[in-house]
């Protein structure tokens, strides 16, 4: 399990990575950002997508947790332990993999979770057993082995827990980079092809999490299905919130069933405080492949019972 | 007694001037390690001495042989592991962990294929780059080997084909990692793809290119590597049963998952002998095959077991990576290490068998098991293994610990294109366990019967045979039952509590040691040997082959030796690392080491002891018979106070001669019947298992949590309690991850989907119940100081445990491990749609109510108790074979009192026309039969 040799940058501040990051970009120079390093590192040891690069950004101070902000290197055991920040939150980084992994992964990292599937989280040699996929073709111009003879778009599963609780209580995202800072709503942030996954370009990075004023008035639940009760991603993942007995206020986001978490805003309007009539609308809505440990038809049926406890008062 | 006895010889008789003041140049001064910080002795502990020894120590099930030799010094005591301290403060050496001057790293190059015939191997471009030292292929050695003398079909890397994807091709040797790395991927193999198999059903067919061809032996052109059928007892009690069950099962493959990876490090010394560094289960095998590999007589090469993080089976066959480090070591003169990828430990793999198995299962009016039907078709892999044996073990071990009318097995093991499978903790009999316990749970309920009723009412005796000729000695399946219902509370929870919770019953039955060597020796080559060495400094050098795995050999070969000389186990000081200083021991598999090693400690220290007192006497001038030892002192037995330390008696008994020496051997006493496969299954002793399992279904999910377990299992004497009850937990949580989550996934085009453990999923804390473990102590008569084996038995009756108690939950039962969320809701799914349910909150949950049967169940069971009681202490020793519960007289041959009863290993013709799935194996015929390949 030896990594592929890569430089690694230090930048002590915002600033100092957004020049770091030019600077490479100018020279024609490809990178990676790390963070915790919990989904990154992993890749690197079975040579996935690898970077001569690596900029760290441990040595930013951006680890603000509270009610209306969380800076982009607060780890999520932090947050699942902090009384500052939204429950809601708190209790979707709780169930992210084990308290161990939770100590150094960090919410940027968290957002910015690779895509996953089991033809292309293989090693090395694995990978060539199977002539590759279309995730890491390496130049082979490789199909995607979910769902054969396309060769357009990649169907990795989005693992991420916590977006899909961040975007039901309004969030916004902040991106820097070094043309500048811009910010969207969370859901404008994912884009939906399992290799692109969002909209960052190239030198941005996650700078952090805003949240509306009256995210507070908000109380909610994320529901996470997985094998064991540590370490699994999920395999379908549900949050809801809404104001307190206001169930008009219902917001609903799903994760891990296709390359990006969604906001299902049209199926809440449309099924006007109806649980069940919600549920078989978000099912139609989502189609999850077969790429992660339980077949999709399963995770997609698991949606409705998710959805009925995650917006059970 | 008072405990003033000192154990210093001459000690505070040193001569002292009339102030008090010791006299310089005239004082004694105790041996060093003769007293420590205790210089006192202690009490004899009569809680661990056996009530007819004149101890307190309770006797239930007898007297035993090995009484004399208890002094309560540690024997039944909680003693924690004795490499415990260097486990936890990381000064354990494991495989990876050894490091030697000078060495390089190797690294294996795997094939990407499923099967192909290698055309050829270019070496070049790895030879030119600068860093590679050394670049071996299959040509370097050609021979055969394999852990079973009659299944040799591996080689260090491939010789003209490779059979899985990750089968070795060939291994370079380089100056780091990176290098090596960098070599093995300019090796170039041409390969020509042959089809491949993965489909174990497949196996069963005749193809162009067997995997392997075994020459006149091979069945057909199939695929199948070993076929068994056996048939005793008398079939016609089958027709006209008052209740039958038929499972057919899916049972995945499941990998041993142990912490450490393998890893090897090979080095040829100064003198030319190879030293292999290796965690290995089973060193001596090993050491066999790398001489006969390497070519090297086996003093020549020094097997040297590092720590080993964990084995369960998985490190037990002699590897092609160890010959492989071996070779590049001899080519580049260096050593060589080689450390392997969590992957490269699925690759070699060795796992649990997948297998398809189907039980038939039959119980007449007066609810005896008047037969076991059993087919097992099972998915080898690539390599035989132990395969030959497990193909045994899948039917015989399922003939107790219940009395049968008859037995009827069809087995075959296949070979595919998959990583080999081989021994797992339980070997063979865990899958046909779950599927017959099971068969028994759903008999029950058609006899509206309680199952453990049912069980208690049909259980072979102590001192009896199974219809198989497997010899019982001590039996402790009567009170396992007894216990875990007592204590799991059943009466109140059976068939009565809400939708989605359930309890369930699972037993088991392992061999404790298998009664035949793997390597069958004609002068009666001992299973085990032990070394004792005691030199003037007192402390007790022993020396065994056993391998410490983590189940706690040393630990309990120090006991039995602290034990018989009653000295403090800090004193005894096990050495088992290397081939060179320990004598030969057949290894860590089979549940074999306490039973067989600890007996041939035993003996070993009886004769140090003999010496002792017999030096004892000559100073005391006492007789022998008189003397007892006890921490560190020997003394009159009726007077303490004449007596002598333990280090006075060791100095008398070496005088002129030296450190005292001792030897002891074991080897199983002949048994079992003459059969064609009557020494498969055959061991000095057998364990006997009961668990309850408590389980919570979410029936929207289907995800299964198990609650708790209360687990009794007859260790015959727990040597070691706190080891025993380890055991049995670690066995719960490796027996979950089968029934619940682990699996090994082959994917669409027959690739191993989840070679790692994220995706392998081993069950977490949270998964784990809170398990009661009960210790059920039955005293076998030939066992150490009464002890059975611990390691294997206790995980079989975790498994249908569980599956009956999810019945008991949503009154469903799913017969495809494991049982993972998805299942039990696609189960749960097309109940309600057959039932027309819409809320499955509203899914009936089976209830019991008894019939007259259970009365009578329940009387039989009693009369078997007081007989079992008595057959325990051995007040009857009339002969029990098994048929006696069906009125047959164990003292004249079965076959000539019931027409019908037989014992055949041949399917005749009309039983060939309706044998099972792998029973269609004995439809081909050998090539011999068919006049090929002479």
């Amino acid at each position: 399990m030896l990594m592929p040799p890569f430089e690694l940058h230090n930048p002590a501040s915002v600033e100092e990575a957004c020049a770091i990051a030019a600077k490479l970009l100018s020279a024609g120079e490809e990178f990676d950002w790390i963070a915790g390093g919990t989904d990154l590192i992993p890749n690197y040891k079975w040579h996935i997508n690898t970077k001569p690069h690596v900029i760290s950004l441990v040595g930013l101070d951006a680890s603000t947790i509270s009610m209306t902000e969380i800076g982009c290197m607060a780890r999520l055991q932090d947050i699942a332990e902090s009384g500052d920040a939204h429950p809601l939150i708190s209790m979707a980084a709780g169930k992210v993999a084990s308290s161990l992994i939770r100590r150094s992964a960090t919410l940027g990292g968290n957002l910015c979770l690779d895509t996953r599937c089991f033809w292309f989280n293989q090693t090395e040699e694995w990978r060539s057993s199977i002539d590759w996929c279309h995730k890491c073709d390496c130049g082979t111009g490789a199909d995607c082995r979910v769902i054969p003879n396309q060769n357009e778009l990649c169907v990795a599963t989005y693992q991420g827990d916590l977006a899909p609780a961040l975007m039901v209580l309004d969030a916004t995202i902040h991106l820097i980079g070094p043309e500048g800072g811009r910010e969207m709503l969370l859901h404008d942030f994912f884009k939906l092809d399992g290799m692109t996954r969002n909209v960052l370009r190239p030198g941005e990075f996650v700078l952090k999490i805003t949240f509306p004023d009256d995210a507070g008035q908000y109380t909610g639940s994320y529901q996470k299905l997985r094998v064991r009760e540590s370490w699994d991603f999920p395999e379908a993942g549900v949050a809801a919130a809404w104001k307190d007995g206001d169930r008009s206020t219902l917001r609903l986001a799903t994760t891990a069933l296709e390359s990006i978490p969604r906001r299902h805003d049209e199926q809440v309007a449309e099924s006007a405080g109806d649980i069940k009539a919600l549920a078989d609308a978000v099912y139609k809505e989502v189609k999850p492949v077969n790429n992660t440990a339980l077949p999709p038809r399963y995770r997609r049926n698991m949606l409705k019972v998710l959805i009925k406890r995650a917006c059970k008062e | 007694m008072s405990g003033g006895y000192r154990q210093q010889p001459g000690a505070g008789t040193s001569e002292k001037r009339v102030d008090g003041k010791r006299v310089a140049g005239k004082q004694t001064f105790s041996p060093p390690g003769s007293g420590g910080s205790r210089p006192n002795m202690a009490e004899r502990d009569l809680d661990y001495i056996p009530e007819t020894e004149g101890g307190r120590e309770k006797q239930p099930a007898g007297a035993h042989i090995h009484d004399s030799a208890r002094t309560g010094t540690i024997v039944g005591k909680r003693t924690p592991l004795v490499d415990g301290n260097a486990k936890v403060t990381g000064q354990a050496w494991y495989g990876d962990d050894v490091r030697l001057p000078g060495e390089i790293i190797g690294r294996i190059v795997r094939s990407p294929h499923h099967y192909a015939k290698v055309k050829s191997v270019d070496t070049s471009a790895a030879e030119a780059l600068p860093g590679v030292l050394a670049v071996a292929t299959g040509a370097d050695a050609p021979t055969s080997f394999g852990v079973l003398p009659v299944t040799k079909d591996e080689h260090a890397m491939a010789v003209e084909k490779v059979r899985h994807v990750g089968d070795l091709v060939a291994c370079v040797a380089a100056v780091d990692e990176a290098t090596a790395r960098e070599a093995a991927a300019l090796i170039n193999v041409e390969y020509e793809v042959l089809d491949s198999i993965h489909d174990m059903r497949k196996g069963l067919e005749d193809v162009d290119e067997p995997i392997h061809w075994r020459g006149q032996y091979h069945v057909g052109n199939t695929n199948v590597q070993k076929r068994v059928f056996q048939e005793f007892g008398d079939r016609s009690m089958v027709e006209n049963p008052t209740a039958m069950h038929n499972g057919k099962w899916k049972f995945k493959g499941v990998n041993h998952g142990f912490t450490e990876p393998h890893a090897v490090v090979a080095h040829w010394d100064s003198n030319g002998r190879l030293q292999l560094y290796t965690p290995q289960q089973v060193p001596h095998y090993a050491h066999r095959a790398l001489a006969t590999v390497l070519d090297v007589p086996m003093h020549q090469v020094n097997v040297i077991r590092t720590f080993v993080g964990g084995g369960f089976g998985g490190k037990s066959d002699p590897f092609p990576h160890e010959m492989c480090a071996a070779i590049l070591a001899r080519k580049s003169g260096k050593p060589v290490r080689i450390t392997f990828d969590r992957e490269e430990v699925f690759w070699v793999n060795r796992g649990r068998h997948p297998s398809l198995i189907e039980v038939q299962m039959y119980a007449d009016e007066d609810a005896r098991i008047s037969g076991f039907d059993i087919d097992a078709l099972i998915d080898g892999g690539g390599f035989a293994s132990f395969g030959h044996v497990t193909s045994y073990y899948n039917g015989v071990l399922a003939t107790a610990p219940y009395e049968l009318g008859s037995f009827y097995y069809t087995g075959a093991r296949v070979w595919t294109n998959k990583p080999a499978s081989g021994a797992m903790r339980g070997h063979g009999a865990v899958n046909t366990r779950c599927a017959i316990e099971v068969g028994l749970d759903d008999m029950a309920e058609q006899l509206q019967v309680d199952p453990i009723d049912l069980r208690l009412a049909n259980l072979l005796p102590p001192n009896s045979s199974t219809i198989t000729g497997f010899r019982i000695t001590s039996n402790g399946m009567r009170q396992a039952l007894h216990e875990v219902r007592r204590q799991s509370n059943w009466h109140e929870k059976f068939r009565k509590m809400p939708l989605g919770k359930g309890i369930g019953i699972g037993c088991g039955f392992f061999i404790s040691g298998s009664g035949l060597p793997i390597h069958w020796d004609p002068h009666n080559f001992p299973h085990a040997t032990v070394h004792i060495q005691v030199d003037m400094d007192g402390g007790v050098t022993v020396h065994t082959g056993a391998a410490e795995i983590g189940q706690g050999s040393t630990t309990v070969i120090a006991q039995v030796v602290a034990e018989v000389l009653a000295l403090p186990i800090e004193m005894i000081h096990v050495r088992s690392h290397e081939s060179d200083t320990s004598p030969v021991d057949l290894g860590s598999y089979s549940s074999r080491v306490t039973f067989m090693n600890a007996n041939a400690a035993i003996r070993a220290a009886l004769e140090i002891k003999d010496e002792l007192l017999v030096a004892a006497c000559e100073i005391l001038g006492d007789q022998s018979e008189k003397l007892i030892l006890n921490d560190r002192r020997i003394y009159c037995k009726h007077d303490p106070a004449i007596g002598i330390s333990y280090l006075e008696a060791l100095h008398k008994a070496q005088e002129d001669k030296g450190a005292l020496i001792a030897t002891g051997a074991y080897r199983s006493p002949p048994m079992g019947g003459v059969h064609k496969g009557a020494a498969a299954g055959l061991a000095p002793a057998y364990s006997f298992s009961a668990y309850v399992a408590e389980v919570e279904v979410d029936i929207e999910t289907g995800l299964i949590s198990c609650t708790d377990v209360w687990a009794a299992h007859d260790c015959g004497k727990a040597l070691n309690p706190l080891a025993v009850e380890g055991q049995i937990i670690g066995s719960c949580h490796m027996g979950l991850g089968q029934v619940l989550s682990e699996q090994m996934v082959y994917g669409r085009t027959g690739h191993l989907q989840n070679a790692n453990l994220l995706d392998y999923k081993i069950p977490s804390v949270h998964e784990m119940p809170n398990v009661t473990p009960i210790l059920i102590e039955s005293c076998d008569p030939e066992g150490p100081f009464g002890a059975k084996e611990a390691g294997e038995g206790p995980l079989l009756p975790i498994l249908p445990a569980v599956v009956n108690a999810v019945y008991d939950a949503i009154g469903i039962r799913i017969n495809d491990l494991p049982l993972t969320p998805d299942k039990v809701w696609a189960a749960i799914a097309k109940k309600m749609k057959l039932d027309g349910i819409d809320d499955p909150e509203t899914l009936p949950t089976p209830r019991l109510d008894l019939s007259p049967l259970q009365d009578k169940l329940l009387a039989r069971a009693e009369v078997h108790e007081t007989r079992d009681k008595r057959r325990q202490k051995l007040e009857d020793i009339d002969a029990y074979a098994n048929g006696v519960l069906f009125g047959l007289d164990s003292n004249l041959l079965l076959e000539y009192q019931a027409e019908g009863w037989v014992a055949s290993t041949k399917p005749t013709p009309e039983q060939l026309a309706e044998l099972g799935l792998a029973g269609t194996a004995w439809l081909k015929k050998e090539q011999r039969k068919i006049g090929g390949d002479n």
